[in-house]
């Protein structure tokens, strides 16, 4: 679905990148909920069926722990799987074998673990609940496994490259919401971008904003009308929650002396805390103002579109927050 | 798909043990020996204090362990628990680096990471499983899938106890296994207790092997103290394994002989039980039938037993002496390079 200029979707960045990888390398294979056929919930692997057949691309039956313990199993073997997560909700179910099977079996036995976890995750689609959530918090805790959470169409595909080509599990965090809503620059490059790396995705002199997923294109958008007041703002798009780019994050701090984090997740102990706590510890005598951070409510996330946009993070508040910091 | 059959042992319709490979006997017995003789000494190790934690034992399962485990090749894959001890020396493992896992040395499979029942070892092809027990049955299929992906004839065997056929994951491997004629063997060790939970609180059903049914692959219940009716019954189901015809669930049926742990006295067992399956030991059960098709003479069974138990002794030695590890190591291999 490319437009005339080579423009692609961040879900199409994704089919891409991981159509190549399985063209690249036999070893790679996608498993996961009605990922065949139908080609996914989102349509991520639409045409992979036809192209790498049921072997490569397969339908398992619906039990997310049973099918992810597989891919452990299959990645103790050699093997290199994707797991499609229908929807980052849905990962709990697996939570057991993610924690307890995948994620410390290096440090126990020094054997690698290659699995790559994908699942779409996040709120702002009106869809509740239980299929709006942002999982990443859960799993920052647990040593063992990478979180890679791409805010860009062309770090979709760099990322799960890396990801997939990583020697370890990685849970690669899809934000549903930009899947069909943001493009390319212009044709999409399949080149690996490096886990652990952090990038300054607007540059400025003020104050730091430190955010990923779907908050990284909208705090662009706050930061250019913050620019038309005169304030000018840095943004920093993490990418990878775990290994976390300190160094970059230090240093857009110690430049700017003030920061502010956003993410869509609920605010206590949501990855901004990390966040900021690395912050204080690294960059206090720096600091002209406390850390502040924009989270969701501490609520779950409801359906009905007033009652959704009162829980997680708009634009006029992360403006205003960003504001009040920049000029305290 | 073969109807289940109620405590199937070896009888007259099963091969005679004088037609078998007598090397193959020879071998079930000594490894029978051998786990029995390490996990002695090892209960006397925990006794007086060489060991970290607990001890967990597979007195009574030496049949089970070493019944399946000798009816698969090298190149296929064990998801083996705690009570398993056979199943690894079947495959080569030295019991001075089982010791070591109980004594947190440096020289245990995983240097100290992990430890007490936590030492399988992929380069023997087996997986060392969590304590969260049956999540080696979905890490099994990805071995059986692996197989199937490569066009290969290997074999993924799990196991697990009676307890563990209630947790989801037991429902989910078997499923997963049977809608994708995955080459797969899963045992359910019954020993009639979880923990402290006998099975009449486990589950509705008396035979497990009868759950196998609803997920459409034969399941078989075999008296879990007969060592060659666990061979049997396994080769069958390596066969239809190896064959695609999909995975299989063996039951066998036999006592935890000793408590959960070694800290447990299991007093909630009526000693009575105890009393009827101490008539039952495996090792000395298949020693009789060696004897009695003179297999082996009272001299040659007089002699696996003393070397085993100087193995044994050797073993402790050794793990004694090894050095535990350096705590200035412990950051590193939390992520693969």
């Amino acid at each position: 679905m490319q437009t005339d200029n080579g423009q692609v979707t961040y879900l199409d960045a994704i089919s891409q990148a991981l159509w190549s990888e399985m063209e690249a390398d036999p070893d790679v294979f996608i498993i996961g909920e009605d990922v065949g056929q139908f080609g996914g919930a989102f349509k991520v692997t639409k045409g992979f069926l036809d192209k790498f057949g049921p072997r490569r691309v397969v339908d398992p039956p619906m039990a997310e722990s049973g099918f992810t313990g597989l891919a452990a199993g299959a990645a103790l073997v050699g093997l290199r799987p994707v797991v499609e997560y229908q929807f980052a909700d849905f990962i709990s179910a697996a939570f057991d074998q993610i924690i307890n099977v995948m994620a410390r079996h290096h440090y126990r036995t020094g054997d690698p673990m290659p699995v790559t976890m994908r699942a779409p995750f996040g709120a702002r689609l009106r869809a509740g609940p239980t299929h709006s959530q942002s999982v990443e918090s859960y799993f920052a805790h647990v040593p063992g496994l990478k979180i890679v959470v791409p805010g860009t169409p062309e770090d979709a595909a760099g990322l799960l490259i890396s990801s997939i080509r990583d020697n370890n599990p990685v849970l690669f965090l899809e934000s549903k919401y930009l899947y069909r809503r943001l493009r390319t620059q212009g044709p999409l490059s399949l080149a690996p971008v490096p886990l652990g790396q952090a990038k300054v995705v607007r540059e400025g002199s003020q104050v730091s904003v430190i955010t990923y997923g779907a908050y990284v294109s909208e705090c662009l958008d706050v930061a250019a009308e913050l620019d038309s007041e005169g304030i000018s703002a840095e943004v920093v798009d993490v990418r990878t929650l775990v290994p976390l780019d300190v160094e970059t994050i230090v240093s857009s701090v110690r430049k700017t002396s003030r920061a502010v984090v956003v993410h869509e997740a609920a605010r206590r102990l949501g990855y901004g805390a990390e966040i900021a706590a690395v912050i204080q510890e690294e960059c206090f005598w720096w600091l002209d103002q406390p850390v502040r951070r924009v989270a969701a409510l501490n609520t779950p996330t409801p359906t009905s579109p007033p009652l959704e946009d009162a829980v997680v993070p708009q634009a006029a508040q992360i403006a205003e927050t960003v504001r009040k910091v920049a000029t305290a | 798909m073969p109807p289940t059959r109620a405590r199937r042992k070896t009888d007259s319709k099963s091969e005679p043990v004088e037609s078998r490979d007598k090397q193959l006997l020879l071998r079930i017995f000594e490894t029978m020996v051998m786990t029995r003789a390490v996990e002695d000494r090892m209960v006397s190790m925990y006794r007086s204090g060489d060991l970290l934690g607990s001890l967990y034992t597979g007195h009574w399962h030496e049949a089970i362990s070493v019944g399946t485990a000798s009816a698969l090749r090298a190149d296929d894959f064990l998801a083996p628990i705690h009570r398993d001890l056979g199943a690894h020396l079947w495959r080569g493992m030295d019991p001075a680096q089982i010791m070591a896992s109980f004594m947190g040395k440096a020289t245990s499979p995983t240097g100290g990471r992990d430890g007490t029942l936590h030492y399988g070892r992929l380069d023997l092809n087996i997986y060392n499983l969590p304590s969260h027990i049956p999540d080696n049955y979905p890490v099994a299929l990805g071995f059986a899938f692996a197989f199937q992906y490569r066009d290969q004839d290997g074999v993924s065997l799990a196991y697990c106890g009676d307890g563990s056929t209630s947790e989801g994951n037991f429902h989910e491997s078997l499923n997963i296994a049977a809608a994708m004629k995955l080459p797969a063997i899963f045992v359910v060790e019954n020993n009639q207790y979880a923990y402290s939970t006998p099975v009449r609180l486990q589950s509705a059903v008396k035979e497990y092997s009868v759950k196998a049914q609803a997920y459409g692959m034969p399941g078989v219940t075999v008296d879990g103290t007969d060592v060659l009716a666990v061979h049997d019954a396994t080769s069958e189901a390596v066969a239809r394994a190896r064959a695609g015809d999909g995975p299989s669930l063996i039951e066998g049926v036999t006592m935890r002989m000793h408590g959960h742990a070694e800290h447990d006295p299991a007093d909630y067992v009526p000693r009575e039980m105890l009393e009827e399956w101490q008539k039952r030991d495996p090792v000395a059960l298949f020693e009789n039938v060696l004897l009695e098709h003179g297999i082996i003479d009272e001299e040659v069974a007089t002699k696996t037993r003393e070397a085993a138990r100087q193995k044994a002794i050797e073993a402790r030695k050794k793990a004694l002496a090894d050095p535990l590890p350096d705590p200035a190591t412990v950051e590193q291999g939390v992520y693969a390079d």
